[in-house]
C-alpha cells in the first residue's frame, strides 16, 4: 500500500490544537537552544557519538526508503539485456530510453488527459467543498450536526458499493470511453475535503464573521472575502490532494476510459505498457519515472502545504 | 453563587439552534434558502453519487443482470452462491483479511518507529522527512512495478543481497504464491510516510511536563514510551487503524499492477490471471472488479459490494468499540 | 423520509430496466457490383495482435479495399477481450472484432455479444463447407453460430535436434513412456541439485503447457453431451492425466520421489525467461522439449534463427498410440459484435477475411497460424518448412480438436487450474476429492449461468 489507496489523507478525527501541531510538525527543526555552562569533555564525547549512531540509523533507514528510486532510475538508462541482470550500474547510459517511451505511446496526450482530469476535477470539489463545508461550520441552522454526520459517515463508504450502478448510468448517458465521469462527480462535493475544509473553517474566530455581518455583508460575501483568504492553506492543501490523487488513480479511469486508448490516463498508460513491453524492463522503468516526476517536483515545491494538510484536522480526540 | 440564566438550559438536541435569538420570519426563509444553496452541490452528490447508486445496487444485487439484457429478478441466489459455492469469494476474502491483518499493524509500528526517528535529529531534520515522505509521492502503479522488479527473484538486488549473505534459496516474492503478499506488505511499508506523519504530529504534542514529571519519577525510556507516549498517540494509532481497515478492503491498484506484471501475461491472458500468482493476490476488490467488469456479473458484483460494505462497517464498529478501552484523548486528564 | 425511500427505488428501478435490448436484423445485402455508387466507409477492426505479428495483419486490408474501394479499414491492436466486451457492453463497439480466446465462444454467442452470423450466411448464400469441419465446433454454440474462424493454431512437440545428438536420441518420442525417458537422458542437474537443463517440463502455466492442453493430450473430455455437467470427476483421463504429472516429475527430477522433483521443478519455472522475449527458455537451451503452437516457428525464425530444432506431434499416452499425430487446435476467431455500426459493410469484411485464399495464406506465411479454409491449406503459395508441416498435419488430423466450448467462459479451465496448482506443489494430495471439488464448481457455476 503506498500511498494509502484512496483518498487517505484525512483522519476522522475531531477538533483540536490544530494549529499547534502543524506549526510543530511543519518546523520541527529540533530542540532549541539554551545558555549552558560548558560541558566536561567526555559527555561530549558520549554525546558526539550518540548523535553519530543516531544519524547513521537515519541514514541508513532514509536510504532504505531512497534506494528504490535510485534503483528505477538507473534501470531506466540500462540496455533491455541488462535490465534483467543483476548488475546494477548501467554500462552504457542509454538515455535514448526516454525519448524511445514518447515513441512507444503518446505519452504527452496521457499527460495531458491525466492533468485535464486532474485540473478540472480539483476546480469541481473547491468549487463546490468550499460552500457546503462553510454552511457547515459558519452558519448556525437546524439539522447541520445531522448532515454533518451524515457527510462523515460517506467516508466509509467504498467505492465498490456505488461503483455498479453509476457505470450502467454512464453507459446509459453514452459517457463511457469520455472523461465526464470523471470530471462531473467533483462538482457536486466530496466528503474528505468537506470535512478538511470544515474543520479549518471553525478555528476561523467568530468574531471576524460577525463583524462582517454587522456590516451587513451577505454569507456568500462573508464566504468569499472574510474565510476563503484566511483558509488558502486549507484550500492548497485540499486542491493538492485531489490532484495527486486523480494522478495516482488507477480503478476509475479504467473502468470508465479502459476501451478508448485516446483518453488514457498516465496510470491506465504505464500498467498497459508494462502489460505489451514487459519484457522490456528498462523502458517501463523509464516510464515509470516519467509518470512520478512531475508529482515529486510538484511535492519538493510544495512540501509545506503537504505536511499541513496531512495534519490539518488534528488527530486527537 | 448565581443561577446564570441562559436561553440554553435544557440541553437537547436542538440546543443549538434554541440558542440562536429568534428572527423576523422571511430573513429565516432567507436564510434556509442561503444554507440550501451553500450545501446543494454535496446535497445533488449525496442523492446522485450514493443514495440513489446505494439503492439501485443493492437492488441489482438481488437480480442477474449483464448490460446485455435487462436485470432478472433471482432473490438471494447471488448471496447463497457466494457463500456456499464460490471458493473464489473466500480466497479474496481470506486474502484480504490477511493483508490487512498483518500490514496495517505492521504499518502502524513502522510509521511510530519512524516518527520517532524524525523527532530525534537536531540537524537535517527536514531534509530526513522529505526523504521518508518521498516514496507516498510514488503512485501506487509505478512503486508496485518498481517493487516488482526489485524482487525479482532471478536478478532483483533483493534475492542478490540475500543470496550473498548465505541465503540458499530465498522468497519467490511477487513470483511465488506464498510470498507475493508480504512483497506487498512490504510495498506498504515503504510507503509508511503518510501513517509516519500523522504520528510525527502526534509525538509532537505529547506535553513534555509528562516526560519531565515521567524522568522526575526515574523512568526509562521503555517505560516512558509505555506509559506516556502510547497513551499520548492512542488516537493517532486508533485512527490509523481505522483507516487502514477501511482501506484495506478496498486495496486494488498495486495488487492489479502487481499480479499482471509478475506473470508476465500478455494483454490476452489479463482477464484470467487476476491475482496470480495462483489466486494469492486475488483480493477483495479485484474480484469484484473482474466478475463486474470483466466477466459482466454485474448483479453478483453489487451483491459482493454490499457484503463488503457492510463487513467494512462491522470492522469499524468493532475497531471504535475496543478503542474505547485503549484510546486515551488529552484533555481527559490522567494516564490511562 | 419514507416517501423519498419509495421515490429513488422507483428512479433506480426505471433506470435499470432501460435497456438497449433487442437483436439486430440481417440488413440488405448490398450491391458489390463494379459501377453502384456507395458512400465512404470506414470500418473499424479491434485486435489483440501486437508488434511484428498486427503489422503484418494490417497488410491484408490492402487487398479489401482493392475490392471494395469505398470501404477503408482502420485497425487497432492490442485490445483484449475485457476491452471489447467493455464496449460492447457500454455500446461503444467497433464494426468487426478479433479474438484469440475461444474460450468466450460460448458466452459470445449465447448472449448475442458477438452476433449470430446465420441470417447473414443465409441471405449471402455463403458456402460453410469453405471451412474444415473442425472449425465447426469451436466457431457456434448453442444454435448461433457468431464466429468465422481467422487461421488457427495447432499444437506440437519441439525439440533441440543438437541435444537429441549428443543424447543419442535418433526419433522425436511418440508416446509419454518415450517422453518420459528421453526427458531423463536430457535432463542436466547443478552441482547443488538444482535442475540446470530440463528435459521437458509438464508443469502447469508454464509457457503453453496449460489444463486445455494436458486435457488435450490425454483425450479427456470437459462435459457431458449436452454440457450441463462437467466430466472433470467422471471421465477417468482426467485423473490419469494428474497421476501422470506427478510420475512424471518423480521420475524425471526427483530421483524418484515426487516432492522433491516438484520443488525442484518449481523453482526451475520461476527463473523462465519470458514467452515473447529472447530469453525464452527454448533460445536459452534451459530446456531440450516445448509443447508450443504453430506461431513459435515464425518467432525463431525472427529471434533465434540459428536455433537447431524440430517439430511433431506431441506424444500420446501409451493406450492411445493408435491417434498419434492429433493435436489441439483452434485459434484466432472474428465475430460482428452487437451495436455494429455498419453491420453489410461488416459482414463484407468477415467474409473476405476468412475466405480470401491470398489473405490466408499471407497470414499463414507471415505469422504462421494455419490457415483455416480447404482452398488455402491446399494452396501452392503455403510457403511451408519442414516444421510447420507438422501442424497443417495436426489441423487436418480428424481427431485433432479443442475444448468443449461452455456458457462460462474460461471460468471451468480456472477451476481446474486452481485445483492443479495445489496438486503440482504436493499441497493437494487426494486426488479424485479435488477432481470431484472441481466439477461440483464447474456445475455450480454452470447453473448460476443458466438462470
Amino acid at each position: 500500500m503506498g500511498a494509502l489507496p484512496g483518498r487517505g489523507w484525512v483522519p476522522i478525527g475531531a477538533v483540536g490544537q490544530q494549529t499547534q501541531s502543524v506549526a510543530s510538525a511543519a518546523a520541527y527543526a529540533g530542540p532549541g537552544q539554551i545558555d549552558r555552562r560548558p560541558i566536561p569533555d567526555d559527555v561530549r564525547r558520549r554525546r558526539f557519538l550518540l548523535s553519530v549512531a543516531r544519524h547513521a540509523v537515519l541514514i541508513a533507514v532514509g536510504a532504505m526508503f531512497v534506494a528504490p528510486f535510485i534503483f528505477v532510475v538507473l534501470t531506466a538508462l540500462m540496455t533491455d539485456d541488462q535490465a534483467v541482470t543483476p548488475s546494477f550500474w548501467p554500462r552504457p547510459f542509454v538515455w535514448h530510453n526516454f525519448p524511445e517511451v514518447f515513441d512507444r505511446i503518446p505519452l504527452l496526450q496521457y499527460m495531458w488527459n491525466t492533468a485535464q482530469i486532474g485540473i478540472l476535477s480539483t476546480v469541481g470539489i473547491v468549487l463546490s467543498c468550499v460552500p457546503v463545508a462553510y454552511a457547515l461550520s459558519r452558519m448556525r441552522w437546524r439539522g447541520r450536526q445531522f448532515s454533518f454526520v451524515l457527510v462523515l459517515s460517506t467516508i466509509m463508504l467504498p467505492i465498490q458499493v456505488t461503483i455498479v450502478p453509476l457505470y450502467v448510468l454512464w453507459v446509459r448517458f453514452g459517457q463511457i470511453g469520455h472523461l465526464t465521469p470523471l470530471i462531473l462527480p467533483s462538482f457536486l462535493g466530496d466528503a474528505f475535503s468537506i470535512f478538511l475544509l470544515r474543520q479549518f473553517f471553525l478555528t476561523i474566530p467568530d468574531e471576524l464573521s460577525d463583524a462582517a455581518r454587522v456590516d451587513g455583508a451577505s454569507e456568500f460575501q462573508i464566504m468569499t472575502r472574510v474565510i476563503v483568504p484566511l483558509a488558502k492553506p486549507a484550500i492548497a492543501a485540499v486542491a493538492l490532494f485531489n490532484f495527486l490523487y486523480n494522478w495516482n488513480d488507477l480503478f476509475a479511469p479504467l473502468l470508465f476510459l479502459g476501451e478508448n486508448q485516446k483518453l488514457w490516463t498516465l496510470t491506465i498508460a504505464l500498467t498497459e505498457f508494462q502489460q505489451r513491453h514487459g519484457t522490456e524492463w528498462n523502458l517501463t522503468m523509464a516510464a515509470s519515472v516519467l509518470f512520478m516526476l512531475p508529482v515529486i517536483i510538484l511535492f519538493l515545491l510544495s512540501q509545506k502545504v503537504f505536511v499541513e494538510g496531512v495534519t490539518l484536522t488534528g488527530v486527537k480526540g | 453563587m448565581a443561577t446564570t440564566v441562559t436561553t440554553a438550559q435544557h440541553v437537547g438536541p436542538f440546543a443549538e439552534a434554541a440558542a440562536v435569538p429568534r428572527r423576523p420570519r422571511r430573513r429565516n426563509i432567507g436564510r434556509g434558502l442561503t444554507v440550501l444553496l451553500f450545501m446543494a452541490p454535496w446535497i445533488l452528490g449525496f442523492l446522485g453519487l450514493v443514495l440513489y447508486p446505494m439503492l439501485s445496487s443493492l437492488y441489482f444485487s438481488f437480480t442477474k443482470y449483464s448490460l446485455l439484457e435487462d436485470p432478472i429478478w433471482i432473490g438471494t441466489q447471488n448471496y447463497s452462491f457466494m457463500f456456499t459455492k464460490d471458493p473464489f469469494f473466500w480466497l479474496a476474502f481470506r486474502n484480504t483479511v490477511w493483508i490487512i491483518l498483518v500490514g496495517v499493524p505492521l504499518r502502524v509500528m513502522f510509521g511510530i518507529f519512524t516518527a520517532w526517528l524524525l523527532t530525534l535529529p537536531r540537524a537535517g531534520s527536514k531534509t530526513y522527512r522529505t526523504l521518508y515522505f518521498l516514496p507516498t509521492m510514488a503512485p501506487p502503479a509505478a512503486a508496485a512495478l518498481a517493487f516488482v522488479l526489485i524482487f525479482n527473484p532471478g536478478f532483483g538486488p533483493i534475492n542478490q543481497i540475500l543470496q550473498s549473505f548465505g541465503m540458499k534459496n530465498p522468497p519467490l516474492w511477487f513470483y511465488g504464491p506464498n510470498s507475493s503478499k508480504w512483497g506487498l506488505a512490504i510495498l506498504g511499508l515503504w510507503g509508511v510516510g503518510d501513517a509516519m506523519i500523522i504520528f510525527l504530529a502526534g509525538l509532537l504534542d505529547v506535553p513534555r511536563h509528562l516526560y519531565e514529571a515521567a524522568d522526575i519519577e526515574g523512568a526509562t525510556g521503555r517505560q516512558k514510551f509505555r506509559f506516556v507516549t502510547l497513551p499520548m498517540i492512542s488516537p493517532v494509532i486508533f485512527f490509523s487503524l481505522v483507516i487502514g481497515v477501511i482501506y484495506g478492503f478496498q486495496l486494488f491498484t498495486q495488487a492489479y499492477v502487481a499480479s499482471l506484471a509478475a506473470t508476465g501475461s500478455t494483454v490476452n491472458d489479463a482477464a484470467s490471471n487476476l491475482g496470480a500468482p495462483q489466486g494469492s493476490l486475488l483480493f477483495y476488490s479485484i474480484y469484484l472488479f473482474q466478475q463486474g467488469f470483466q466477466d459482466f456479473r454485474m448483479g453478483y458484483a453489487s451483491a459482493l459490494a454490499w457484503i463488503l460494505f457492510l463487513i467494512t462497517m462491522l470492522c469499524t464498529l468493532v475497531i471504535i468499540r475496543g478503542s474505547r478501552r485503549w484510546v486515551h484523548y488529552q484533555g481527559g486528564g490522567g494516564f490511562r | 423520509m419514507r416517501r423519498w425511500v419509495g421515490v429513488l427505488a422507483t428512479f433506480a428501478l426505471l433506470a435499470a430496466a432501460c435497456t438497449t435490448g433487442g437483436g439486430d436484423d440481417a440488413p440488405s445485402v448490398i450491391d458489390t457490383g463494379g459501377d453502384a455508387s456507395h458512400e465512404p466507409v470506414v470500418l473499424e477492426i479491434w485486435g489483440a495482435w501486437t508488434g511484428r505479428e498486427l503489422e503484418q495483419f494490417n497488410k491484408i486490408f490492402d487487398g479489401f479495399t482493392e475490392q471494395y474501394p469505398w470501404i477503408t479499414v482502420e485497425s487497432k491492436g492490442g485490445v483484449g477481450d475485457p476491452k471489447i466486451l467493455a464496449a460492447i457492453n457500454s455500446g461503444t463497439a467497433p464494426d468487426v472484432v478479433l479474438s484469440f480466446t475461444l474460450d468466450s465462444v460460448g458466452q459470445f454467442c449465447e448472449s448475442g455479444a458477438w452476433q449470430d452470423l446465420n441470417p447473414y450466411i443465409e441471405q449471402s448464400d455463403f458456402d460453410v463447407s469453405q471451412f474444415p469441419p473442425s472449425v465447426e465446433a469451436y466457431t457456434s454454440f448453442a444454435d448461433s453460430r457468431c464466429a468465422f474462424p481467422f487461421l488457427t493454431d495447432a499444437y506440437g512437440l519441439y525439440y533441440n535436434t543438437d541435444m537429441f545428438d549428443e543424447a543419442g536420441i535418433s526419433e522425436p518420442p511418440t508416446t509419454l513412456t518415450e517422453l518420459q525417458e528421453d526427458a531423463k537422458k536430457l535432463t542436466e542437474f547443478n552441482g547443488d541439485g538444482s535442475i540446470k537443463r530440463a528435459g521437458f517440463v509438464p508443469w502447469l502455466g508454464y509457457y503453453e503447457f496449460s489444463i486445455p492442453n494436458l486435457a488435450n493430450i490425454f483425450g479427456a473430455t470437459w462435459y457431458n453431451d449436452d454440457v450441463t455437467e462437467s466430466a472433470v470427476a467422471t471421465d477417468p483421463l482426467w485423473k490419469a492425466a494428474f497421476e501422470w504429472q506427478h510420475e512424471f516429475i518423480a521420475d524425471v527430477y526427483g530421483d524418484g520421489d515426487f516432492q522433491t522433483g516438484a520443488d525442484r521443478l518449481e523453482r526451475f519455472v520461476a527463473g523462465a525467461g519470458d514467452e515473447f522475449s529472447t530469453a525464452h527458455d527454448m533460445y536459452t537451451e534451459r530446456i531440450a522439449m516445448n509443447l508450443d503452437g504453430e506461431w513459435r516457428t515464425a518467432f525463431i525464425a525472427d529471434e533465434e534463427p540459428n536455433l537447431p530444432y524440430s517439430t511433431a506431434p506431441f506424444p500420446l499416452p501409451d493406450d492411445q498410440a493408435d491417434e498419434y499425430g492429433r493435436g489441439q487446435i483452434g485459434g484466432t476467431i472474428i465475430g460482428m459484435p452487437k451495436g455494429s455500426p455498419h453491420p453489410a459493410e461488416a459482414w463484407l469484411l468477415l467474409q473476405f477475411m476468412a475466405t480470401d485464399t491470398d489473405t490466408l495464406v499471407y497470414m499463414a506465411n507471415n505469422v504462421r497460424n494455419v490457415p483455416t479454409t480447404l482452398e488455402a491449406l491446399e494452396s501452392p503459395d503455403l510457403d511451408v518448412t519442414p516444421q510447420f508441416q507438422t501442424f497443417l498435419d495436426i489441423f487436418e488430423d480428424p481427431n485433432s480438436h479443442y475444448k468443449e466450448p461452455s456458457a462460462i467462459g474460461a471460468s471451468d479451465q480456472n477451476i481446474v487450474q486452481a485445483f492443479a496448482s495445489r496438486w503440482e506443489v504436493g499441497k493437494q494430495t487426494d486426488l479424485d476429492a479435488g477432481l470431484a471439488d472441481a466439477a461440483q464448481q464447474i456445475d455450480d457455476q454452470l447453473a448460476q449461468a443458466a438462470i
